[in-house]
This record gives structure tokens, sequence and C-alpha cells, in this order.
């Protein structure tokens, strides 16, 4: 019995599929290197990921890029290093280039970011960041309940869950259907599928462009200008965060993010980069009861795990409780004087003066040789 | 488990990778079973159960006709069991709202429980192909399947399960007798077929839906402009989303070396309603025709048995669809259409005076003025739209123009498909260009949804 094929003329032989395969590679291979030509990225001074493109990993990875071809020190973490509660010129790596008086100190803080997602991020979208300085802060905040650990079982939403691990191992707060974590791990592998996310984010308001001809029916994306958008929202205004309570550690031994983390500093030396870790200032402050003493034995097992591995760190004593805007976050005058501290410290300045650094290097690779 | 979600993707290449090496041994159909009852369990395990049983009993009910005992009484058992099965899960609370209505205008303090089960995914679609072959053995037009493994397969076969096309035994089972010669040019033409059935559902009536949605989620808060473009829009909508379905079904099925019916054949060409039938959904008004309306008695004897069984064939079709008053409208609208055309369509002013252009076009009003009908939540909404469609304000409807672009694209694309210049879309740049079109629409543009297929829940 004859079937008719189809009520259209696409029908493709073998070897148009072949063409077609070709040209579409072409595409999303070169499609990204030509619209970095075509869209102007000149980050300047004290730059920073824009808020609202927190999770545009394509433009991370421009940035990475541009910082490590530009800075010889790159300081990763948090809100903290991003400078949550601080305009751009009030950050870490604003006072460290301060005091160094040259640009040498790049801020590759992520807002929301957390040390499971942070190993995703640097493993996907860091692949440039090899043979720096990096200053990779740790905020004990993640340890500082089992919600923030990821280690609850009832779901909740976790910023940047697309770099976090999608079936391997599990996190039982992550509830996403097997299509959604599918789509994370291609889109993590496959480099063109950043691409898309980044138009999204850049020029759709961080909708797609269905839902954004939706809201705009007749419109054409606005900011297609040629320009990165350089976003930066106000921060919110109000009291601070400082009210003091019991947190409920969680053990760094089973702890989720502390072992991504880890992973994390065991990336960047692999990468042949001298790693730097800078350990809080977590605001001691507003702890109380049994939580003081969790904490302060689980900061003295942190720098146990560093000093074992031959890691330059520093755990900086806290700042007065003025210089805190919540229970991590740092004012403007904290990053400051956090800064200075940080110069006070030999490690650190052996490792951004450059004496020692490269045998801290050495020193690593050796170990992991043995 | 849909085809546009990864999951399936994954699922595909797994099975597909088996089946290509099992294809030309006996397992190949134990393995196609499987794989098709493992499909449909994703969606929900105990389906299992309902296909597993309506499979068996329809199996053994041919068994007991072939052995020429009581061949009319399995033909019932079967018939009973079927449509038992499809009231029960698809029309019980249809029913039994219906029945407490009643009760409680009449006074009687009672009111019967409502079914609450879930409706099995693609349950109108397995149960009428299973009975079109009992039917079809019954009357003498094919022979029994012996083999429990292939008529199982034929039933389940996973790319048609979820929203058909509702195959015929006389078509699928011989092919599921031979072995499958799976060669290049199949899995070429599957991709193909499957890349414009992807692009259908997911760039164009996953986004067609936005809008649509919003409009028809509170028809009181839109004006005449509004309610036009989101009928005309579902029109499109439901055309991409289904059509889209039996593409990449027929595309799975043809690179796993088996051809399954056109079920859709650029429908919004029609030049008549008669015409337009014949292009939408083939698959059931085949079988709505030989099943329904020739057993009636189709046009034999006079004009009005004629109309009413016409009239009866599209009000089943319409309460084939769901379980509500507005199916059963949607039906009654089309059944009222063909009453009003069929004699004009007759005329020779018609046939030779009136341009294919206006033909055309009055059928896609017809049709998209029907599908109020069919999309709108209740009779309620759907009165809501009609009536401010005709007595209401023009207001900005803030209608998408991409939408309409691309809807203006696929309709000069289909028409320049049936004219002179047919010739265009064949040649090897044009169909390159538009495959590598689509690819990067969807890698760049489409949207992350994955809404289901609106066909799946009939």
């Amino acid at each position: 019995m004859m079937v008719p094929f189809s009520s259209n003329c696409v029908r493709l032989s073998a070897r148009e599929w072949g063409v077609v395969i070709v040209i579409v590679a072409a595409l999303f291979c070169l499609g990204p290197l030509f619209w970095e030509l075509a869209e102007k990225f000149e980050p300047g001074p004290d730059y920073r990921l824009p808020y609202e493109l927190s999770n545009d990993y394509w433009l991370y990875k421009r940035y990475c890029r541009w910082a490590c071809s530009r800075n010889k020190t790159l300081v990763i973490g948090d809100s903290v290093i991003w400078g949550h509660y601080v305009p751009k010129d009030n950050t870490l790596s604003h006072y460290l280039n301060e005091i160094t008086g040259r640009d040498q100190f790049a801020n590759l803080g992520v807002d929301g970011i957390h040390p499971v997602a942070l190993a995703g991020l640097l493993r996907y979208y860091g692949k440039d960041i090899s043979d720096k300085n990096i200053i990779l802060h740790f905020n004990p905040l993640w340890l500082s309940s089992r919600k923030h650990d990821l280690q609850i079982e009832k779901e909740f939403h976790f910023d940047h869950p697309k770099l976090a691990p999608q079936f391997f191992p599990n996190i039982p707060c992550y509830k996403a259907s097997y299509s959604k974590r599918l789509s994370a791990v291609i889109g993590r592998i496959v480099p063109f599928a950043s691409f898309p996310s980044h138009l999204n984010k850049t020029y759709f308001d961080s909708m797609d462009l269905s839902a954004w001809t939706i809201e705009h029916p007749y419109a054409c994306p606005e900011r297609s200008r040629g320009d990165v958008p350089k976003f930066e929202i106000p921060r919110p205004v109000g009291a601070p965060d400082i009210a003091k309570r019991d947190f409920e550690w969680v053990a760094l031994e089973t702890s989720f993010q502390w072992r991504f983390f880890q992973r994390s500093v065991e990336m960047l030396r692999e990468r042949e980069n001298r790693v730097f870790v800078l350990v809080g200032p977590f605001n001691e402050h507003i702890l109380q009861g049994q939580s003081i003493d969790t904490y302060r034995k689980t900061k003295s097992q942190i720098e146990t795990w560093l000093k074992q591995n031959n890691v330059s760190y520093y755990v900086p004593e806290v700042l007065p409780s003025q210089l805190y805007r919540d229970a991590s976050h740092p004012v403007s005058k904290g990053y400051a004087v956090l800064a200075k501290k940080l110069f006070e410290n030999d490690s650190f300045r052996k490792l951004v003066i450059g004496n020692g650094a490269a045998g801290q290097s050495n020193g690593a690779r050796q170990q992991r040789a043995e | 488990m849909y085809f546009h979600t990864w999951p399936f993707v994954l699922f595909f290449l797994i099975v597909y990778s088996i089946y290509l090496v099992l294809k030309e041994t006996r397992f190949r159909l134990l393995f196609s079973l499987a794989a098709s009852y493992f499909f449909y369990a994703c969606f929900n395990p105990l389906y299992l159960i309902l296909i597993a049983y309506s499979t068996l009993l329809d199996y053994v009910a041919i068994a007991k006709m072939e052995k020429n005992r009581h061949r009319k009484v399995w033909l019932c058992i079967s018939i009973i069991n079927n449509l038992g099965l499809l009231c029960f899960f698809k029309y019980g609370g249809f029913i039994t709202d219906n029945i407490n209505v009643l009760l409680a205008s009449l006074g009687v303090p009672y009111a019967v429980p409502a079914p609450s089960v879930l409706l099995p995914v693609g349950i109108s679609f397995y149960t009428f192909q299973s009975m079109s072959y009992v039917i079809d053995y019954y009357r003498g037009n094919i022979e029994r399947e012996k083999s429990f493994i292939k008529y199982a397969t034929y039933i389940c076969f996973f790319p048609r399960l979820v929203a058909g096309p509702i195959e015929r035994a006389e078509n699928l089972l011989p092919q599921l007798h031979s072995l499958p010669k799976v060669s290049i040019q199949d899995v070429t033409d599957g991709l193909s077929l499957f890349i414009v059935g992807f692009f259908k559902k997911v760039a164009l009536a996953d986004y067609l839906a936005l809008y649509v949605d919003k409009v028809y989620a509170a028809p009181q808060q839109f004006q005449s402009p509004a309610l036009v473009l989101a009928t005309f829009l579902f029109s499109w909508q439901i055309y991409f989303d289904f059509s889209g379905y039996t593409d990449m079904a027929r595309g799975l099925a043809r690179m796993m070396g088996l051809r399954l019916m056109l079920n859709f054949n650029n429908p919004y060409l029609a030049t008549s309603l008669a015409d337009f039938w014949q292009r939408w959904h083939i698959s059931l008004s085949s079988w709505f025709k030989d099943y329904v309306y020739i057993p009636l008695g189709g046009n034999r004897k006079g004009m009005f048995t004629t109309y009413r069984n016409m009239f009866l064939t599209m009000v089943a079709s319409g309460l084939w669809h769901g379980a509500a008053w507005t199916f059963v409208i949607w039906g009654t609208v089309h059944a009222l259409g063909r009453f009003l055309t069929r004699e004009l369509e007759r005329t020779t002013f018609y046939k030779e005076k009136v341009p294919k252009l206006i033909k055309q076009l009055f059928v896609f009003v017809f049709v998209a003025f029907a599908w109020i009908f069919f999309r709108a939540e209740n009779i309620s909404d759907a009165g809501v739209i009609v009536t401010k469609i005709f007595n209401s304000g023009l207001t900005n409807p803030y209608c998408p123009l991409l939408a309409l672009v691309l809807i203006l694209a696929v309709w000069l694309y289909q028409f320049a498909y049936e004219s002179k210049v047919k010739w265009v879309l064949e040649l090897r740049a044009v169909r390159v260009g538009i495959v590598v079109l689509m690819i990067l629409y969807l890698a760049i543009f489409a949207p992350s949804s994955e809404q289901p297929f609106i066909y799946s829940q009939f």
C-alpha cells in the first residue's frame, strides 16, 4: 500500500542532511564568534557581572577570557566577592586594586552563586582560568543550615540550578524533571547552548523570544544596539539583617557545599593556578549559644584541610559588627578593612607580588604527582 | 515523555540502537512491544493494565470469532467493552455531572458519585484502532492475527500510541509481519518528517498557545480584535500541534522501517467542508466514515437519512474529542455547516465561478469559527466570545506580529505547495535552506516549554 510521504517538500537525502549538518555546525561554531565581534564588551575597571545577568554563563565565559588576558589575579566567589550591598567601586577587588595602585584584581564574583554551583561554573565556563593567581572565597554561611547546604528533602528553588549536578550526586531538594536535568547537562556540554541563553537574558528580559513578543507584541528587541547592556540594579535598602540567632551548622565532613568547594580548589590547581583561599569573614557577632563553638570548630577544620593540602589561605578575624550588613556581607568600609588585612598576610603578599607563587604551584603539582 | 522532550530523545536513541540490532531477528517485535509498554508506563504505570486488558480482550474476541461461534456476540462484547472503557474513563465525569443536573432539576435529593479516575493518555486512539480491527475481521476484510505479540504491537506501537494516527490493520499489520528494511533513505526521510513536526510543535504551536491561552482563560477581559486573533491563532495552533505530533510519529516509525498513514494534508487549503474533512485528521475522519456513517446508511437512503447520518457522525466525532457540551456543539456546528454548504458546493456557480482563494477563505473562516466551541473552557465562555466578537469595541489586541508573520510564511508555503510554483519548493537549495532555518530557529529562539500535545488529552 503506497503511503503518501508528506504534505510538504521537506524531504532530504543523506547527502543533503550532510550539507545541513555542515552548515549548522559551522553556524553554531562561528555564530557566537561573530556575535562577539559585533557586540561590544568593554568592561572597564571594577567591572562585575551585571546582577541581572548573573546566570548568563556565556557572558561569564567571555568575561573570564577578558579578565585572564588582562588581570594577574582573579577574585572568585559568591555575592560577598561580587559586593551584594555595595556599588562596584566599593568591592573587595576594588580596594585591593587601590592598595596596589594598579588594575591587578578582577572581580569574578557572581551574585547568588554557592560552592556547588561555583564548581559547575568553573568546570564548564571557567576553562580559560589557568596559570593565574586566584583568590577563592569560601563563605561559611553555606554551612549554616541543612537548607543552605542543599541537604533538605523538601523541594526549594536554589540559585543556579543548571550548574549543580543533575543526577549524581543526588541533591535531595532538587526536584527538576528529567527533561530539565537532561537539558541542563546538554546545555553545559554543547558550547553553543549558552549563547541563546545570553541573547534571551541580554535582549529579551531573560525571556525567550516567544514570551518576549507576547509582552512586547510590536517591538524590536530594544537593547540590540551593539553593546552588552550594563545593568546595575539598586541594592535593597532597609534595616540590616543582623539579629542574633542560633545556626544549625552542618558537619564539615558531611557538607555538600564544602565537598564542592574542595573540588573547585582542586580543579583550579589542576589548571596550574595559584590558589589562595579566603575564609569569611563571617559575622560572628550574630552567633549565640552553642552556635559560636560549632562555628569555630568548623573553621579550624577548614584550616586543617587547607594546611594539609598545601593551600595558601587566610581566615581573617571578625570585623567590627558595624562593618557587616548581614551574616556574611561586609559594607563598603568592611571591604576596605578586609583588603588592608589581606595585604598584612604574608602568604597573600607573596602570591600577589609573585614570590613563592610558582613554588606553591609546583608544590601542588608535586603533591598531585605523588 | 512527549516526543519534544529530552527524555524521549534519550529513550529513542537507546531503543532505536537496539532495534537496529534486533530488526532481523524474531525478538524485534517483542522488543518493540516492551519499548512501547515502557513508553506508555512513563505516563503512568497503571495505564498498562488498561491497555493490556483491552488488547487481550479483543484478541480473544477475534480468536472466538474465528471458530465461527457466536460471531456477533463476540463483536458486541468487544465493542461494548471498548466503548465501556471509553465511557468510564473519558465520559464518566461528564455523564454523572449531567445526570446530577437532571436529578437536581427534578428535585431528587440524590447525586450520583462521579468516578475520580485519571484519563489514560491516548485511550481514544487505541480503543478506536482496536475496534476497527475487530470490525474489519468480523466483516471479513482482514485475516486474524494469530501472534499476540504482533497484535499487541499493532495496538500500542509507541510512535502512534499517544495521538494516532488511528492505523488500520490492513496497513500496519502486514508491515509488522515482514522483516523491516531500514534503508538510509528511511532514516533521512524519518528525520525530515521529525524535524518538520518538531518545528511545528515547539516553534509554532507552543508559541501561539501563549497568546491563545491568555485570551481564552478570561475572554470577558478582551474585545473583538483580540478574540478574533486568538481564535485565528488557535486554528493554527491546533493544526501545528496535532499535525506536528503526527509528523514526528510518522518520522519515528519511518526510521524503524514502518510507514504510517498521512493524517493531515494542508487542511486550511480546503475548498469545501467535505474537502476539509478529507485533509484534517484523515485517520479519524475515515474511521467515522467507515464505521459510523456508512453503516448508518451513508447517502444511499435519501436526503433526510443522509443529513441525519451526517449529523450523527459529526456529533459523535465531536464527542470523541472530549467529554463536554462544547465538543458536542463543535460537532453540531460542523454538521450544520455541511448541511448548508453541501448543495451549494454542488452548483456549477460555486464550482466554476467562485475563485479558489475565496472558497479557501470561506472554509477557513467557518472552521475557525467552529474552533471557538472546541477551545472555550465552557459553553458560557464560548457564548461570551461569539457575542463579543460581533458586539464589542475595537481595542488594541496586543497580538505579537511575529506570530502572524510565521503563520503567513507557513500559509504561503502551503499555498505554493499546491500551486504551479511547487517546483521552487522542490529545489535542493530551498529544501536545505528551510531545514537549516528551522534548526537555527529551534536552537536559538524556541521556547523551552514542555507543553503536552493537545490531542494526547483526547
